[in-house]
């Protein structure tokens, strides 16, 4: 392992050692520069051996550390770990002469595709400048007219019940009012926030564990993913919601089972209409295991599940999964935030989903390519404004919950989020960020320097379980505080008072259509 | 008594308890001058370090140098150290008593007792001794060096290593 960090013997040209690490990519263009103080600099070798991508290399000879800009991606690691602070990472400034049209993502992009005649991709979520309408959207709070409420000094309610809730309550004994006749499968959470859909083998084990951990502890759910349980999640079984998708990966009764909620993964909000492919290198003992193929052999998910062409054949899958869990638990269907979400949403419902999951562009993902990451898809929160007006207007709103994930950044988001109709949230890159997460985007290179997108076995001990559990726990801690701030200042004390509360939301900087799109009125009115 | 536990599946092999474990026994406690200029006097005449800081890495300056080590081989690493033994085979290998256990139990050395004999280092069954080149007691003696080993960071709760490590892989506890 040392071995890799010095100069190859023989090797006297920094040219040759950048084109022997490099490959064929000629032209790979630096994005960023890393500058290292050398008078700071004390060679104690850690940015060497902490990175993964190959940019730095020490000189036996010249006693100096060197760095390959071009392999740099700003994962920040050596910046972090250096303990003399004597690396900056810069964006390299030297690129073209200044062009507003050809930008970097489109230059860039051709020269690789140029180089090695492939798809261009890329990991988490859409980056691109589009509007954000989270941004664009504040919250009312109580004064004179109606008292506003200490959530440290009166009860705050944040338990959630998620899936279907009946028409009217019907009981045997009315007057008694027990034995309550007609109650659906829900599932409760303490905290109006699920971690997002994550599959081993897209994240660490070691990560998803601490989620699951996290999840347990503050009493809300973990998402699988597509991946499969492992069986030392098996713990956590009630705190998991289990994924069925496309590529049907770990897929049985006992996992349908094992689990608090199942899901039908139809689309994903960084990837919509596309499948997925997770490289046979990557397909490791325990990956292999617990997606029950082959070790080695490539992970593809198809791009629709190869049962469903209508909402009569998902309704069929929706119904297959309710008897393998004996109607025990809710089902879920997930699908990304597309046009004329309402409609398919609607479609859903009736098929007999108990919880409707809309995936905005924003969301996140293992891998993707760059160009539909970026152009497909809408955003979150019109998706969910149109999706619950439109469930109302049909009075199905109480057949289904709807869960918004894609892009929620914060408390701020999960309480403008809930105003406009949803349930309750999923957060992934949020809870990545909690763990270490630089935005990098290397996810799909499964070489994360934080060891949180990666299941290499030197790279994945640099998150411990534990501290991913600890530091996903404080993050719900403290949005669940957060949450009870912002309710108190509106004057509610539940966050079911809140749900699709819309007059609680006004807009900024938006226009008309934009207001009636959202379902919210001009702020000062 | 208190002693650092290396745990294996945590340790991602950075070396920076091997840093920290230089800085804490410099005299100025700071990375920098710790790696460059310990040892090292200031010459106001001419306004610099003698020799040049940057040569100074190689030059046979009384510098400190690492008291854990981290051993690795590929994904397996793990940072080792004195374990302090009870009975420590060191102590009973010193001649001339520069080896001792204080009260709470470690083992120390005084440093200006020590002739560099490295009886010590063959005696431990641990290979946490390690000899540091550049310190000489006896002048006379051609590559003599006194022993080196973990002293638990004495003017310190925690021991610097333990302290620094990113992934909490050093474990400073009572266990038996």
């Amino acid at each position: 392992m040392t071995q890799k960090f010095y100069k190859e013997p023989g090797v006297k040209d920094s040219l040759q050692i950048r084109r022997q690490r490099q490959g064929d990519y000629f032209h790979s263009h630096p994005e960023y520069k890393v500058e290292r103080d050398n008078n700071k600099c004390i060679r104690c070798l850690v940015c060497v051996r902490e990175c993964p991508y190959d940019c730095t290399y020490f000189d036996t000879d010249r006693n100096v550390i060197y760095n390959i800009d071009a392999n740099c991606v700003n994962c920040k690691r050596c910046e972090v770990m250096c303990p003399t602070q004597c690396i900056e990472i810069r964006d390299w400034g030297n690129k073209f002469r200044d062009n507003a049209y050809w930008d970097f993502k489109h230059w860039g992009s051709i020269y690789k595709q140029a180089d090695t005649g492939a798809v261009v991709l890329t990991g988490l979520g859409n980056d691109e400048d589009y509007k954000s309408y989270f941004d664009r959207m504040v919250l009312d709070a109580s004064q004179v007219t109606n008292p506003s409420i200490d959530p440290l000094r009166e009860p705050m309610e944040l338990r959630t019940y998620i899936g279907r809730k009946p028409e009217t309550l019907t009981s045997e004994d009315i007057r008694n009012s027990k034995k309550i006749k007609t109650l659906f499968p829900n599932i409760s959470t303490e905290v109006p926030v699920i971690f997002a859909p994550m599959s081993f083998g897209a994240i660490s084990f070691n990560f998803q564990k601490g989620l699951a951990t996290a999840a347990k502890k503050m009493g809300t759910f973990f998402n699988t993913g597509e991946g499969g349980l492992h069986p030392d999640l098996l713990e956590f079984k009630d705190h998991a919601i289990v994924q069925v998708a496309s590529g049907r990966f770990g897929v049985s009764s006992k996992y349908l089972k094992n689990s608090a909620a199942c899901e039908i993964k139809i689309g994903q909000g960084a990837k919509p209409g596309i499948g997925g492919h997770l490289p046979g290198e990557k397909v490791t003992y325990d990956i292999s295991q617990t997606r029950m193929i082959p070790e080695g052999s490539d992970a593809i998910s198809p791009a629709p599940q190869h049962d469903i062409y209508s909402i009569e054949d998902l309704r069929l899958l929706i119904y297959a999964i309710k008897e393998a869990v004996e109607y025990q638990k809710p089902v879920s269907v997930k699908i990304a935030a597309v046009h004329n979400v309402s409609a398919i949403a609607s479609g859903i419902v009736r098929a007999g989903a108990d919880i409707v999951v809309l995936d905005g562009f924003r969301g996140g993902t293992g891998a993707a390519p760059r160009i539909i990451r970026d152009h497909v898809g809408i955003p979150i929160e019109v998706a969910l404004a149109q999706v619950d007006e439109r469930l109302r207007k049909e009075g199905i709103r109480n057949q289904a919950s709807i869960i918004a994930a894609g892009g929620i950044r914060g408390a701020d988001d999960i309480v403008k989020a809930i105003a406009l109709g949803a349930d309750a949230v999923y957060a992934g890159t949020s809870a990545m960020l909690a763990v270490g997460c630089t935005l990098c985007q290397q996810c799909h290179r499964g070489k994360c320097a934080w060891g949180i997108t990666t299941n290499q076995a030197d790279l994945r001990k640099r998150l411990p379980v534990d501290i991913a559990a600890e530091r996903c726990t404080n993050l719900l801690m403290a949005w669940a505080r957060e949450i009870k701030e912002m309710l108190g200042l509106m004057g509610l004390n539940s966050i079911e008072s809140l749900r699709g509360n819309r007059l609680k939301l006004r807009g900024v900087d938006l226009s008309e259509i934009e207001l009636k799109t959202l379902g919210i009125a001009q702020a000062g009115i | 008594m208190k002693k650092v536990y290396p745990i294996e599946e945590r340790c991602i092999g950075c070396h920076l308890c091997e840093v920290a474990c230089i800085v804490e026994h410099s005299k100025v406690k700071n990375p920098v001058s710790a790696y460059f200029t310990e040892g090292l006097t200031f010459n106001h005449e001419v306004s610099s370090y003698t020799p040049e800081p940057n040569q100074a890495l190689s030059d046979n300056r009384p510098k400190p140098l690492n008291r854990c080590i981290v051993e690795e081989n590929g994904a397996l690493c793990l940072s080792t150290n004195c374990r302090h033994c009870e009975e420590a085979s060191c102590i009973l290998a010193c001649k001339n008593g520069s080896l001792y256990k204080d009260e709470e139990g470690r083992v120390l050395l005084n440093e200006k007792k020590c002739v560099g004999c490295w009886m010590c280092l063959m005696a431990c069954e641990y290979g946490s001794i390690n000899r540091n080149v550049y310190i000489k007691n006896v002048s006379l003696i051609e590559n003599n060096a006194i022993q080196h080993h973990c002293d638990l960071c004495p003017e310190r709760e925690e021991p610097a290593c333990v302290m620094v490590c990113p992934t909490k892989a050093l474990a400073f506890d009572n266990r038996k």
